[in-house]
């Protein structure tokens, strides 16, 4: 093989209490496809954040192109020729998309008062724009785009670094929807036959398959196994079992044995204009009823609608058989509805603070008796109980969520939505980012739930609706898309959320 | 066992604080022997009612992530409304009440303007407090008012002693106590803090955030009405200016707190007013010019937070190699 581009050794890493990486031993070659694997606070964000100078690593010893090279601050990887699409892409969200992805490198002249070269900027951009084809437009201010508008960007802006040699994605699809992974894996494809090697992360290992050459796994801080995608296939290991360290079983628990109850939440021509029309839907106790609609489908909206937090336009929504205004978060709460909102870091947490403070938010009265005075000791209690069911990891109540792995953060959200004791859970996109160990414990977690309460499931991954739920329907641009008869078929659901038919 | 740990580190945090105050303690007594004179002990204990009121005040306004810059302002208008109100003969207590109304209108204007209108919080506190500082010359035109201050009986809240406290000093106490037990200690208090942390998460968790904004900007106009009142009873009269030397204290003492602290909190700004305080008093004492106090409060603040900054702590303790020699002893062990 030739010699790598990029060599990682003995790269070690601590957070305090935490060794986040121990002695990692990792290489790319030029022009490879490299994924890298592994469970939720395996470290892989923390090496990769090592890589392109956002934190320093405590011992070890980076090579690039064969020279050994201390990055002290994002600008000398990025000098290297190492571009990186970080997990939770930081953007400054009251500038535009262009502005975001020429940041800092707007001029070829040095100094404070050099011209920027508006023009020039604009056709550089549309030129990447073009090969990645994301509906964009980069002159919004990013504050005001969705998570994929936001991931686009982080991609273009990793993209205009000149004399690129690396590219790193941490979790891109995570947020992207089937249409947009396609064209970014295209766009991989393309920069592979350039020359410049790619360090992809994900938690789809199918997508392993599908674009890696090679891939790494990581487990518990160190690289536990490197090999080409080749061997792999001829060997038949299974990577999930190579990430957890044991057999797993299937991801998905099996289906509801008793047929569903009474229906809790009832939708009748539920409506929000540009958005989505004429919406009826009931979820009944027993089951899990999922929802797959593709980004931009109206499903987020939909399910911030019924939580409340968006008026409805028309229609009424019925809850335990009585109709409902929901006027606010609030009044769904108060009317036993939870939502696990898909934007779990704006919109799920309170990031510097622990789980301690994030768990019971939502249900205050709970955690709370007379004088309004807090039940510290019963707090505690309930939430070690509370995250020890979601699995978190590492399980403690103190740390910051901003100190946890994406994965983790999710679980602290779930946690958030046990506590409240709703009996009418949505939760959208509930596992983006979170690894297949614990994403089999939350699925199984729905469907605990599921025995008392109603469960809808709202996602753009259409295994995971298919996989999880009793009963499908498919949101294609704001329309509902029901089956004929019992229920869809995975092709037949993923047929109807991306062209809104329904298979004869 | 990362109980015991946070503990310990919160402990050593509040020990720091007693350690400060004890050093800059000393450090004062061996330059100036007067600053622990019983009168300059009373005098800062006095002070420090006024400022801690007004910086308590201002912790809930922080909390929720906002500035209120509106203190001064409402300051001065509520010391001549309760100057007008004692000199046209009401009792001492019905003063105080159209003092604390006067504040709570004020604090509701900016409140809801901030939070349900949505203007910026700067500005709109910057208008506020114009106005106010401009209504303060409504009753007399700028002369000080002092009839009946002496009969009405506000000098007492400076010079009346209970166990053998100041009367001012035990207004502070009791009201900290009371904003501590709220905010550390029940659901309210997490709202508040959860509003400040990530309004949409808070609004999403069912938390009337806007109210909770509003609600912080009326208990800081209430702290600055009470902070107020007890620099009348200190001086005897009402002045346009009595408010003037309250904000830039309460800004550094909160700020300071949560530095040294590690977050704002209600214990947090107690510390840091009382160390504020202190240094005032004890410049004024070795004769530092009045005028040159609120460069060297800024400047302290200044020092406090870099001093107690992570991203220093952490350039040191990288400069010393301390941590990972440490770190690597530990996982040798393990
Ligand atoms: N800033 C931090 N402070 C403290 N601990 C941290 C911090 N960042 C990461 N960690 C810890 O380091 C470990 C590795 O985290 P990392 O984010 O690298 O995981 P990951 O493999 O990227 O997981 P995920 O798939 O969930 O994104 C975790 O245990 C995490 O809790
Ligand atoms: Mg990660």
């Amino acid at each position: 093989m030739a010699t790598p581009v990029l060599t990682a050794s003995d790269v070690s890493k601590r957070f305090g209490p935490v060794q986040a990486l121990r002695g990692v031993d990792f290489h790319v070659g030029p022009g490879e496809v490299h994924a890298l694997l592994g469970i939720n606070g395996a470290g892989k964000s923390t090496f990769i954040k090592i890589l392109s100078g956002i934190i320093q690593k405590d011992g070890g010893t980076l090579t690039v192109a064969g020279r050994e090279v201390h990055f002290r601050t994002p600008e000398d990887a990025i000098r290297a020729g190492i571009a990186t699409v970080q997990q939770h892409p930081e953007l400054v969200a009251d500038m535009s998309g262009l502005d975001n992805i020429f940041l800092g490198r707007e001029t070829a002249g040095r100094g404070l008062f050099a011209r920027i070269d508006r023009a020039g900027l604009e056709a550089r951009a549309e030129a990447l724009l073009a090969r990645f084809a994301v509906p964009l437009d980069l002159r919004q201010e990013v504050g005001q785009m969705s998570a994929v508008e936001r991931e686009a960007v982080a991609i273009l802006q990793a993209l205009a670094v000149d004399g690129i040699r690396v590219l790193i994605l941490d979790e891109p699809t995570s947020t992207l929807t089937e249409v947009e992974r396609e064209d970014l894996f295209a766009l991989m494809n393309q920069l592979k036959t350039r020359g410049i090697s790619i360090i992809y992360i994900t938690h789809q290992l199918e997508e392993v398959f599908a674009i890696a050459d090679s891939f790494s796994v990581f487990r518990a801080g160190t690289c536990v196994a490197r090999m080409s995608v080749a061997e792999a296939r001829e060997s038949r290991v299974s990577l999930a079992e190579l990430m957890l360290g044991e057999a797993v079983g299937d991801v998905f628990p099996p289906k509801a044995g008793a047929p569903a109850g009474e229906a809790l939440l009832e939708l009748e021509g539920l409506g929000r204009p540009h958005e989505f029309t004429d919406i009826t839907l009931q979820a009944r106790r027993g089951e899990i009823l999922g929802i797959f609609g593709l980004v931009g489908s109206g499903c987020d909206e939909l399910s911030k609608t019924i939580f409340g937090a968006l008026p409805a336009a028309r229609g009424t929504i019925r809850v335990h058989g009585r109709e409902v205004a929901l006027r606010s978060p609030r009044a769904a709460l108060d009317a036993g509805i939870f939502l696990v909102p898909g934007d779990r870091r704006s919109e799920g947490l309170a990031l510097s603070r622990p789980a301690l403070f994030n768990v019971p938010l939502a249900n205050l009265r709970r955690a709370s008796g007379g004088f309004w005075a807090l039940r510290r000791g019963r707090l505690r209690r309930d939430a070690q109980e509370l995250t020890r069911q979601v699995a978190l990891h590492p399980p403690s109540l103190t740390t910051p969520a901003s100190g946890f792995s994406g994965g983790n953060q999710q679980k602290i959200v779930l946690a958030k939505g046990l506590y409240s004791q709703a009996d009418i859970y949505i939760f959208v996109e509930p596992t983006v980012g979170v690894d297949i160990g614990a994403r089999a414990k939350i699925y199984a977690q729905m469907r605990a739930l599921a025995r008392t309460a109603a469960v809808v499931v709202i996602s753009s991954d259409c295994d995971e609706v298919h996989g999880v739920a009793d009963r499908t329907v498919a949101l294609h641009k704001g329309r509902l898309v029901a089956p004929a008869a019992r229920g869809f078929s995975r092709d037949d659901l993923l047929m109807a959320g991306i062209m809104g038919e329904v298979a004869a | 066992m990362s109980r015991l740990n946070d503990h310990f580190r919160g402990a050593a945090r509040v020990l720091g604080f007693v350690a400060l105050v004890l050093g800059v303690g000393a450090v004062f007594a061996l330059i100036e022997p007067r600053f622990l004179s019983h009168a300059s002990l009373n005098g800062i204990a006095r002070h420090m009612a006024a400022n801690g009121l007004a910086a308590l005040g201002l912790t809930f306004v922080v909390i929720v992530r906002k500035f209120d810059l509106s203190i001064a302002g409402i300051a001065a208008f509520a010391a001549m409304s309760m100057g007008a109100l004692i000199a046209a003969g009401l009792p001492l207590w019905a003063a105080i009440m159209g003092g604390l109304a006067l504040g709570a209108v004020l604090g509701a204007v900016s409140g809801i303007a901030i939070s349900y209108f949505e203007l910026p919080d700067i500005v709109t506190t910057i208008a506020v407090g114009s106005i106010c500082g401009g209504l303060a010359f409504l009753y007399t035109g700028g002369r000080s008012i002092f009839q009946n201050f002496f009969q009405s009986g506000i000098t007492d809240l400076n010079d009346a002693r209970l166990l053998g406290l100041g009367v001012s000093l035990w207004i502070l106490l009791a009201v900290y106590a009371a904003a501590w037990f709220v905010m550390s200690r029940t659901r309210t208090g997490m709202a508040f803090y959860a509003t400040g942390e990530n309004p949409i998460a808070a609004h999403f968790s069912g938390i009337a955030t806007r109210r909770f904004v509003a609600l912080a900007y009326v208990l800081c106009a209430l702290c600055t009405v009470l902070a107020v009142l007890l620099i009348l009873a200190e001086s005897g009269n009402a002045e346009t200016n009595k408010g003037a030397n309250l904000m830039m204290p309460a800004y550094a003492g909160v700020f300071l707190g949560a530095a040294v602290m590690g977050g704002t909190s209600v214990v947090a700004t107690f510390g840091g007013i009382l160390l504020i305080t202190m240094l005032l008093d004890g410049f004024a004492l070795m004769g530092v010019p009045y005028y040159y106090s609120d460069g060297v409060v800024s400047l302290i603040l200044l020092g406090g937070v870099i001093a107690f900054s992570d991203s220093l702590r952490e350039w040191i303790t990288g400069l010393g190699l301390l941590r990972p020699r440490a770190a690597r002893k530990s996982e040798n062990r393990a």
